[in-house]
């Protein structure tokens, strides 16, 4: 069974993104970058498939510059068996429909009887790659995805609902976006690392993918920042509770 | 006349990129993660418990920290000796206690092995160690031989085929909790370094028994122990390189161990820092955060400066090591400004913490308390001047 997982590259949720001088991107100089968080459930997933069935490839693609290596070879490490780029001229900017088109062209020809995507990017969190590459694949897509059991006769799929669980069935390619779930994504080790460096990633052309919708950012600006805290000091503590229930209703309107 | 000598210590050949190759910036990152997510929550449970849980030893071995720099082919992770390096920075930095037990076992117990075992000896003996399957323990400190170690008193006599050990050694890091010991013992009694022989005991030997363990000061975490050998018998393909050879293998291991103690200082140093600097903006005092009063600004300037400096001296010397290039002497100065520097940026972090820096429930007392051994354990500072100013007087 071939897996293929989707990554994104973003800023890591240690960084302290600071707004650029333009008003309409993020500086990068000094930004650590990572595989966003979903994306690593999603290899998770996969990767807990592979440790039971270990004739399951796991295969890895991303859209983007050559930074986006970085992104690949921790995936690499971290235990997936090939990684893909599709890179070149503009793939920085590509649009989210044109990065689904990329990627279901890509996918066309690597041939994976699943596709998984982490169900949001951390830095935009727009959640719409993966529906939208299911479409252009004209495959079935599940959301919420936090448990698979893949057979011969379908794959199980767990979806997160509110309160609950469901569970899906396919009976053939899918395209699943994955939720956080209990198991943590593991970390890439030393012999991964070691493993990993030896191996080549192939890089395919963003050329001619069919970029229909253009995004343009027209302003970025930080949240405000945090006012300071109120604290009482004098009086009892009844008076302290009484006034508080008041100020988190009338001023904080969160009763 | 004056005279223009060349005491600094750059020749051709020996200056280094400092850009970390995706390799090494990968293991760091590894180890930064697990260090932040799995580590530091615990930290001061294992420095209260005295004991690090099992699972976190079990990771360690499973991502490959137990065995950095061995080669794949003998069980390790086959990086190097600067991977390594980074490594140990980052456990150092969350949990000390951790990162002397990987420490000890990977510069003091698998480094030797790997230079000086026979292939049949790392099979034996190192690849297991390397996988982190058991830990390993060097032994050479006794009760009255520590930094005059060619006066050691246990004896490594010949008893037909083999040999019989007899003696006991202290202050053994690991030593409760290794299942392999990398032992040094005296083979001609009288004659001091010349006579000392190593040996690789397996801990289950008949005759050898962990005796007192002891209680510290800090990195309470890992155990430190005293073993006795009474008559305990071991083959000759036990020993470790040629008889007499022992305290050459035993110097130039811990030629090696000094950079990753300092690279343990560098940890804690950063630690420090990073703690210092985080309450620093938070704590208010006379109506603003102490990190606007500059008492308070150039204490941390000098702490990141240092922290700094003592990183690179650590990097220089393991990149060395890995040139397979003399690094005795740049491994001494770095342990040296590193456990100093460490020693300076934990007062100055109990120092900005105040009354809170001395209680348990924040975590610079923990930083004073692990720093101060890293200027004894694996050579004194004294020493280390000792070893610097030979380098120097040739």
């Amino acid at each position: 069974m071939r897996f293929l997982v989707c990554i994104k590259q973003v800023p890591d949720s240690t960084t302290r993104v600071k707004v650029a001088a333009d008003g309409k991107a993020i500086v990068t100089d000094g930004v650590t970058w990572s595989i966003s968080p979903y994306d690593e459930y999603a290899i998770e997933l996969a990767l807990e498939h592979k440790d039971q069935a270990p004739d399951t490839v796991v295969s890895i693609i991303s859209v983007g510059g050559p930074r986006t290596k970085d992104a690949l070879r921790q995936a690499l490490a971290m235990g997936c068996d090939d990684a893909t780029i599709v890179g070149g001229d503009g793939a920085d900017t590509l649009g989210p429909l044109g990065v689904a088109n990329a990627l279901a062209a890509a996918a066309t020809e690597l041939g994976p009887d699943l596709i998984l995507c982490g169900k949001q990017a951390s830095d935009d969190d727009q959640g719409f790659v993966g529906p939208a590459l299911a479409e252009a694949l004209g495959w079935p897509h599940v959301s919420q995805v936090t448990k698979i059991a893949p057979s011969a006769a379908g794959t199980e799929i767990w979806k997160e609902t509110d309160g609950g669980h469901e569970v899906w069935k396919a009976g053939g390619p899918v395209v699943l976006t994955v939720q956080k779930s209990a198991k943590e994504p593991r970390y890439p080790s030393l012999p991964g690392i070691m493993k990993a460096k030896k191996k080549e990633i192939p890089e395919r052309s963003v050329a001619g993918v069919d970029d229909p919708v253009k995004m343009v950012i027209v302003a970025l600006e930080p949240p405000p920042s945090r006012g300071g805290g109120k604290i009482f000091k004098d009086g009892d503590t009844k008076a302290h509770a009484a006034e508080l229930a008041t100020l988190l209703r009338d001023e904080a309107k969160v009763l | 006349m004056a005279t223009i000598m060349s005491t600094d210590r750059t020749q051709t050949g020996s200056a280094f990129d400092l850009a970390l190759t995706e390799t090494q910036t990968l293991v760091q990152r590894t180890a930064r993660d697990f260090a932040r997510e799995k580590l530091l929550p615990i930290a001061a449970d294992i420095d209260e418990q005295g004991r690090i849980p099992a699972p976190i030893l079990a990771e360690l071995a499973s991502l490959g920290f137990m065995g950095v720099y061995v080669p794949e082919d003998q069980g390790g992770a086959g990086a190097d000796v600067v991977s390594y390096i980074l490594a140990a920075e980052e456990i150092n930095r969350a949990c000390a206690s951790t990162g002397v037990v990987m420490s000890a076992h990977n510069s003091l117990v698998c480094d030797p092995l790997l230079r000086h075992a026979t292939p049949e000896q790392q099979q034996r003996w190192l690849a297991p160690l390397a996988r982190g399957d058991t830990l390993g323990c060097f032994a050479m400190t006794e009760p009255a031989a520590g930094s005059d170690a060619a006066g050691m008193k246990t004896t490594a006599l010949k008893d037909g085929s083999g040999w019989v050990i007899n003696g006991t050694k202290n202050f053994i890091t690991n030593g409760a909790s290794a299942g392999t010991c990398l032992l040094f013992a005296q083979t001609e009694p009288g004659s001091r370094y010349k006579g000392i022989t190593a040996f690789i005991i397996d801990m289950k030997a008949a005759g050898l028994s962990v005796g007192k363990i002891e209680r510290k000061l800090g990195i309470k975490g890992s155990d430190t122990a005293q073993l006795v050998f009474e008559n305990v018998r071991v083959g000759d393909e036990q020993r470790l390189g040629d008889i007499g050879e022992g305290f050459k293998i035993a110097l130039g291991t811990l030629d090696g161990g000094r950079i990753g103690i300092a690279a343990q200082a560098v940890g804690i140093a950063r630690a420090c820092l990073e703690d210092s600097l985080e309450y620093a903006k938070g704590r208010q005092a006379f109506g603003k955060p102490i990190a606007e009063l500059q008492a308070i600004q150039w204490m941390l300037a000098d702490m990141a400066t240092e922290v700094d400096a003592a990183r690179l001296l650590t990097w220089r010397a393991a990149t060395l090591k890995d040139r397979n290039e003399p690094f005795s002497a740049e491994a001494a100065m770095a342990k040296l400004f590193a456990s100093d520097i460490a020693m300076k940026a934990a007062r100055n972090c109990v120092q900005i913490f105040g009354g809170y820096g001395y209680m348990k429930d924040y975590p610079a007392e923990r930083h004073y308390r692990d720093a101060k051994i890293t200027e004894i354990y694996e050579g004194t500072s004294e020493i280390m001047k000792l070893v610097i100013a030979e380098d120097l007087l040739g």
